[in-house]
């Protein structure tokens, strides 16, 4: 159907504002990393102003008050999505591939645990992981997460795996291969595109949790989601460092998604919508 | 599906073996810990370890000292309310969307950016507009004639549950605009054509056609964010941490607040598991209702 010029016009004033209400809120605190700290709480709200680095100097460059939980952040996020890649792969395959008593159980299992309020694991952690005298380790978070990444990278693998022809493989078992050669040979590589977007996922999912540093870090293994709130405790709210450290914190994300932009229905469904 | 011989039966089980004992060793503690301590007086300031068996009395007390209805009623209001917005704002987007003209894709590609921030940080974002003083939403509710209160939106009781659910509303629209839109587009052609050949237009065309079509998709997207909604912390906790009062306090920043502000561990280990078994039931209702023709 040809729309005429005027509807067109309509619809892109639509999408307009529409994209000022979602990305304007994103765009004011960029602002207000940049701006002076005398204009913070003008009314009415300055919108033009000389930009100044200074905030994020002061978070990253000197002291870099920020910077080892930037560093924290990119161990956690990374050593969480390693962690889950040997345990989800073997499972989406089987899952994917072969006829299981309870598959539809056990799925709906997975996706219990992916929906469970994270905060019911909090209370008993934060005692076991002290009796333990791990609180406060790197390993604690990391372990934990994976009551949210292995479930969501079987899920979102799975799908990546069903898509796979099957073909391929069975040319395999017939010339012989053994499953080892079969999945290494055959399946992995078939299936990279789907494990580095699953990572890419499962990585954001990491660093985007703050419930779990928030009881099992200690100073100096905090995230840097986390780090804002830090400056909430202290007297007297600093917003520009507030402002500083989120951008930092929401730019990884963002670049992630924005490269897997053909993937992002798919990622933020589990996979149970292709996109 | 693969075949396996006799002796390989086992071996899609081994593969699948890992997770399944990661992922229970992982829940297994949390399950007993918070069954055996929900009969024990147990406040962590006083002592390291459950203090005296008291029965079911930790239950009764999730009732009366904390505010648990309260809570509760905060919770299903933010997710029923939250999911249906959020569905209804994203479905029209994602209407917008399909009219296939020239920088949709960027359109979609910068749609999204909410989605990608942490919940904390969207906190912070509308911590700072909702300032009564040099807040962007305050001025501009005050441009438009529409009175703000002194002590700000977050700072009365009949707003502040509101102020929270509109963090929360402009984060995860986009959430439903993008996947409702990659719902509608996988309609084929075809239908819709035959269906414009019979007469359907506008509203109708949407009722008869694309809704029932796109259905399944929405399901998927709604289960997700109810259950999401329904444990919502982050958001609070930086905006309000349940105040005024009670008036923004949600089921999982109660269940926070007694457990690890208040060191009442038996209690909150009650509420633990009243927690628990409230989502398993909303969740079972969706698995029974909502994905009964899905399949595996």
């Amino acid at each position: 159907m040809k729309l005429t010029w005027y509807t067109k016009l309509l619809i892109y004033g639509a999408l307009l504002l529409i994209l000022l209400f979602f990305i304007g809120p994103i765009a004011w605190f960029l602002a207000l990393a940049l701006r002076p700290q005398s204009s913070i709480f003008e009314m009415p709200p300055e919108f033009l102003f000389r930009p100044q680095l200074k905030a994020f100097v002061y978070t990253f460059v000197n002291p870099g008050v920020n910077l080892p939980q930037l560093r924290n952040s990119l161990i956690i996020g990374i050593s969480a999505t390693l962690l889950n890649l040997p345990i989800a792969i073997p499972a989406a395959y089987a899952l994917s591939r072969y006829r299981i008593r309870a598959k539809k159980a056990l799925m709906l299992w997975y996706l219990s645990l992916l929906m469970a309020p994270p905060v019911v694991y909090l209370i008993p952690y934060f005692i076991l992981m002290t009796r333990l005298h791990l609180r406060g380790t790197y390993f604690s978070m990391v372990l934990i997460l994976q009551t949210l990444t292995v479930p969501f990278s079987i899920w979102l693998l799975k799908s990546f795996i069903d898509e796979v022809p099957l073909e391929v493989e069975e040319a395999a078992q017939i010339d012989g291969a053994n499953w080892y050669t079969q999945l290494v040979r055959v399946t992995l590589p078939l299936t990279l595109p789907g494990i580095i977007v699953t990572s890419m996922f499962a990585f954001v999912f990491s660093w985007n949790n703050v419930v779990f540093p928030l009881v099992l870090s200690r100073q100096e293994t905090t995230t840097l989601p986390l780090g804002t709130l830090n400056y909430f405790a202290t007297a007297g709210i600093t917003w520009n460092y507030i402002a500083a450290t989120s951008v930092a914190a929401m730019l990884p994300p963002m670049l992630i998604f924005l490269a897997l932009e053909r993937y992002v229905v798919r990622g933020l469904t589990f996979g149970a919508v292709k996109g | 599906m693969l075949t396996a011989t006799n002796r390989q039966r086992l071996f899609p089980y081994l593969l699948i073996l890992p997770s399944i004992v990661l992922l229970f060793a992982l829940i297994i503690y949390p399950t007993i810990f918070v069954i055996s301590n929900s009969f024990y007086f147990w406040n962590l300031q006083t002592s390291p370890v459950p203090q005296q068996f008291i029965g079911w009395q930790n239950y009764a007390m999730v009732f009366r000292i904390t505010p648990f209805v309260a809570a509760l009623r905060n919770t299903v209001l933010i997710a029923v309310i939250g999911t249906f917005v959020q569905f209804w704002l994203g479905m029209g987007i994602a209407l917008l969307l399909t009219q296939q003209l020239r920088g949709m894709n960027v359109v979609r590609a910068l749609l999204i950016m909410p989605v990608t921030i942490a919940p904390v940080v969207t906190g912070f974002l509308f911590r700072y507009m909702y300032y009564r003083e040099g807040g962007l939403l305050t001025w501009l509710l005050l441009a438009v004639g529409i009175p703000v209160p002194d002590r700000g939106l977050l700072g009365v009781e009949g707003l502040s549950l509101a102020s929270v659910l509109l963090a929360d509303i402009w984060q995860w629209t986009p959430f439903f605009a993008v996947i409702l839109y990659a719902g509608l587009l996988s309609i084929s052609n075809e239908i819709v054509e035959a269906a414009r050949v019979d007469g359907a237009r506008g509203v109708t065309l949407f009722r008869l056609i694309l809704f029932p079509l796109v259905w399944r998709t929405a399901v998927i997207v709604i289960l997700i964010r109810f259950m999401q909604l329904f444990n919502m912390f982050d958001l609070v906790l930086v905006l309000t941490r349940g105040g005024p009062g009670t008036s923004s306090r949600t089921l999982a920043y109660n269940l926070y607040q007694e457990g690890l502000l208040n060191y009442n561990i038996g209690i909150a280990a009650a509420m633990t598991l009243m927690i628990v078994l409230l989502v398993s039931l909303v969740l079972n209702l969706f698995i029974r209702y909502g994905l009964k023709d899905w399949e595996w």
